[in-house]
């Protein structure tokens, strides 16, 4: 069925048309020579005060990444990448360090200020009573900017910095964990983000240990002609749980820029992980011209017993994404989450979706994807559910829903099941109403409409998910619910 | 599609397809035939036999050593056809190809029963097209108990128009038996309908493959397409893969798949047990019951006869 007059606007004011984070800020940057070369890469790793370890690392990524070729099988198209044409590090001119917020550009804080991301720890600790709290790390193109709440998550022994200083600092936690979920030659993306990876996050949390508040790092592209490679590596210890958010924008610009991120997670025993991307890179204009290409690659080990990661997305921006956060389900008892709701419009492609890889026994995995494509743009759903023979019990349900706005859009569905074990139980679902019969009922004997009842229903799932999200993600994720689910199609 | 018969008839192998490409993912015939066959002779259709009323019966022999064959087939407008196709077993190995091309004119039916019989060290892969025209209708049963490796794809250009295909196929797989239905539903008008079940039992080492697509393309409004897969597995060590696909480019359509991979219900076997059925009694019981629907969906009587003899004897294989 066609989507309703309501869900038309909301679509419409969401994506594309009016994209507010678009500026640009003018500050003084310096860059690596535009290209790709081994000379790049030891300036990369210069700037950032590398060990010797680590710069080999990159070069043997490099060498790699050389004999790979681009992924081809995705259902998006855009015109060859020239990657001699890009730069690989841009950062903003600033004194060495700075140690607070006081010493870190004006122009910078006003930047964030006007994307609405606090930095200003007081402006939280001073604010309403009971407001929620989070530790914000900045990264404005290749490096981080500010990172806050620093001291006080490090009292609970939660490390939170930029990976860089990460490298420095804890070095054997990085070197231990570092490629470890996502090898080197994962993927061709994987492989470059390995040689050239600029910033990103790093958060270890002790065993036994809930992070006393939320984290969440900021990505923002600002420099023109530069790709930003971002690596982020969260580690849960025994018995921990850390709730992680990344938010993402950039400047409109005519022409296209690259994203091409590697994000790590691993669980042990008992640890939980919650991963949330409101993802809002600038989606180009309506014709198609400009915007980010997101080639990203996400994954979690649960690599203890009874551990557990759930991801949640919101894919509004980018005018590709290239994106499957996936789970690895080693440990026993362990279980993967994957929530997703993804918009697209205007000339937008995603191809988006998650693997679960069933290893451990009794392992289980839940994965709801939700896609709405609108004016000329195409969404895909490509999700893997392998069951190996060694998870015994292992569960799975699947449930991926598209919905069309008009006559030009696509919307496809390519779920691949692979099941190598008798008592393991796999469904994959395509339907709304079969969601729950028995709350359909109960909310229609209540004097609601079939259609009424389903988005109530949806809609409060949703909102369960969205309530995760502290206040600024959660407004923005907020008007998608409003996006009704008639006329899905599977 | 089958890419067999390029690699026959060249006796090239780098030909054949294998699991890098995306199609052939589950269905690797790489290594299967080393050295290439020599092709026997082009596998013939037979003369009919013991026809019952009212339906055209084919048999496919097995060739030799290797063979392909094309055929072409139409249903004028406003006909009826009852057609059972036959893919009869050989021994030992032996690779075939058969392709089949069926026109469907105005308001005409084809019922279609294809029963697929190979040896198990056979690789077996048939192709049949099917065009319809508006107001027609398609009923294709495919029942199969695979091969060294088998594939019974279907594709159907589908222009609406009140038009409706049904594409239902079971498979039953015991020892190291594989089996792929592949099915390629594209709708590319408005008003049309279809829909598919298919159901899948894969013991021992058996390995089931199902892989459904389902387009619509623009302007395919008022379209409804439907797809659902279920598979038991009996073994720890057999294997499902499933890949139902949907490429929508039409925003007025109901279209929705399933797919569901499990073990045989516990509570139904121990209901059946607690009645004092043996549990291999009660599991083929339960096996008969799950694929049987698949049976008492088929419209020409003559064929759910033939259909139900040779279901038994798949079963029949699955208790040894």
């Amino acid at each position: 069925m066609a989507a309703d007059q309501d869900t038309v606007d909301t679509v419409a004011a969401l994506a594309g048309e009016k994209y507010a984070h678009g500026f640009v800020t003018d500050i003084e940057q310096e860059f690596a020579e535009r290209g790709l070369n081994t000379d790049v890469i030891r300036f990369i790793s210069a700037k950032k005060d590398e060990p010797q370890w680590l710069l080999d690392w990159r070069l043997e990524a490099y060498e790699r990444w050389l004999a790979l070729d681009e992924p081809d099988w995705a259902r998006v198209h855009y015109p060859k990448i020239d990657y001699q044409d890009l730069y690989y590090y841009a950062a903003p001119k600033q004194k060495a360090g700075p140690q607070s917020l006081d010493e870190v550009d004006p122009e910078l804080l006003a930047t964030y200020a006007k994307l609405g991301i606090p930095l200003k720890e007081q402006a939280f600790l001073a604010g309403v009573q009971g407001s929620p709290r989070y530790a914000v790390d900045a990264v404005f193109d290749s490096v981080s900017v500010v990172t806050t709440f620093k001291a006080e998550l490090a009292k609970a022994g939660v490390i939170f910095c930029p990976l860089s200083e990460a490298v420095r600092e804890h070095p054997e936690l990085v070197r231990k964990y570092l490629g470890s979920v996502v090898p080197v030659s994962d993927n061709y993306f994987a492989c470059l983000n390995s040689a050239v990876f600029s910033e990103g996050s790093f958060v270890y949390v002790p065993p036994g240990v809930r992070c006393p508040m939320e984290l969440s790092t900021y990505f923002r592209i600002n420099a023109l002609n530069t790709g930003q490679f971002e690596r982020t590596l969260i580690i849960a210890d025994a018995g921990s749980y850390v709730s992680y958010l990344e938010g993402c924008t950039a400047p409109m610009r005519d022409e296209n820029q690259l994203h091409a991120a590697v994000v790590e997670l691993v669980a042990l025993d008992d640890a939980e992980i919650k991963y949330s991307t409101v993802q809002n890179w600038y989606p180009g204009d309506a014709e198609g011209k400009g915007g980010i290409y997101n080639f990203v690659t996400k994954r979690a080990d649960c690599r203890g017993a009874r551990s557990k990661v759930s991801w949640t997305q919101v894919e509004t921006g980018s005018a590709i994404t290239w994106k499957y956060p996936s789970c690895i389900l080693r440990g026993d008892g362990s279980s993967g989450e994957f929530y997703s709701i993804a918009i697209t419009n205007g000339r937008q492609q995603a191809d988006t979706g998650t693997k679960m890889i069933h290893l451990g026994a009794n392992t289980r995995s839940r994965i709801i994807a939700k896609g709405i494509s609108a004016g000329h743009s195409s969404s895909t759903y490509r999700g893997l559910v392998s069951v190996h023979p060694k998870a015994t019990g292992a569960r799975n349900f699947t449930q991926c829903d598209s919905l069309l706005i008009g006559k030009t859009c696509a919307a496809h569905t390519v779920p691949y099941v692979e099941a190598r074990n008798a008592n393991a139980q796999l469904e994959h679902e395509a339907t709304t109403t079969r969601l729950s019969e028995e709350q359909l009922f109960y909310v229609m004997q209540r004097g609601l409409s079939q259609e009424e009842a389903v988005q109530l229903l949806v809609n409060g799932f949703v909102r369960e998910v969205l309530q995760e999200l502290p206040m600024e993600f959660a407004v923005e994720a907020q008007k998608l619910v409003a996006v009704s689910l008639e006329g899905s199609v599977g | 599609m089958t890419g067999l018969r390029d690699a026959l008839l060249t006796r090239d192998e780098t030909r054949l397809p294998g699991r890098r490409d995306e199609d052939w993912r589950w269905t690797d015939l790489r290594g299967t035939l080393r050295p290439m066959p020599v092709l026997s002779e082009a596998v013939q259709p037979l003369a009919p036999f013991d026809a019952p009323q009212g339906v055209q019966v084919r048999r496919f022999a097995a060739p030799a050593t290797a063979g392909t064959a094309e055929a072409s087939l139409s249903v004028a407008a406003g006909e009826t056809l009852v057609l059972l196709d036959r893919v009869e077993a050989g021994e030992g190995p032996y690779a075939r190809d058969l392709a089949l091309h069926i026109t469907l004119g105005e308001g005409a039916t084809l019922h279609r029963l294809v029963l697929a019989a190979d040896s198990a060290e056979a690789v077996s892969m048939s192709l049949t097209t099917v065009a319809l025209a508006a107001g027609a209708t398609l009923h294709q049963t495919v029942l199969a108990t695979g091969a060294k490796r088998q594939r019974i794809a279907t594709t159907v250009a589908h222009p609406g128009g009140g038009a409706h295909a049904r594409l239902d196929g079971a498979y039953l797989l015991s020892g190291a038996r594989h089996s792929d239905q592949t099915t390629i539903l594209d709708h590319r008008g408005p008003g049309g309908s279809s829909e598919q079940l298919i159901r899948g039992v894969a013991a021992d080492q058996g390995r089931g493959v199902f892989q459904g697509r389902i387009t619509v393309a623009e302007g395919a409004d008022g379209t409804d397409a439907r797809l659902k897969h279920n598979a038991l597995l009996l073994s720890g060590r057999a294997e499902i893969d499933a890949k139902p696909e949907l490429e929508i480019y039409a925003d007025d359509v109901a279209c929705a798949h399933g797919n569901t991979v499990g073990a045989l219900d516990a509570e139904a076997l121990f209901y059946a047990m607690s009645r004092g059925i043996p549990e291999a009694e009660a599991r083929l019981m339960l096996v008969e019951a799950f694929i049987g629907e698949i049976v008492e969906r088929i419209g020409a009587p003559a064929l759910q006869d033939a259909a139900r003899a040779f279901l038994a004897d798949g079963l029949e294989a699955l208790r040894r």
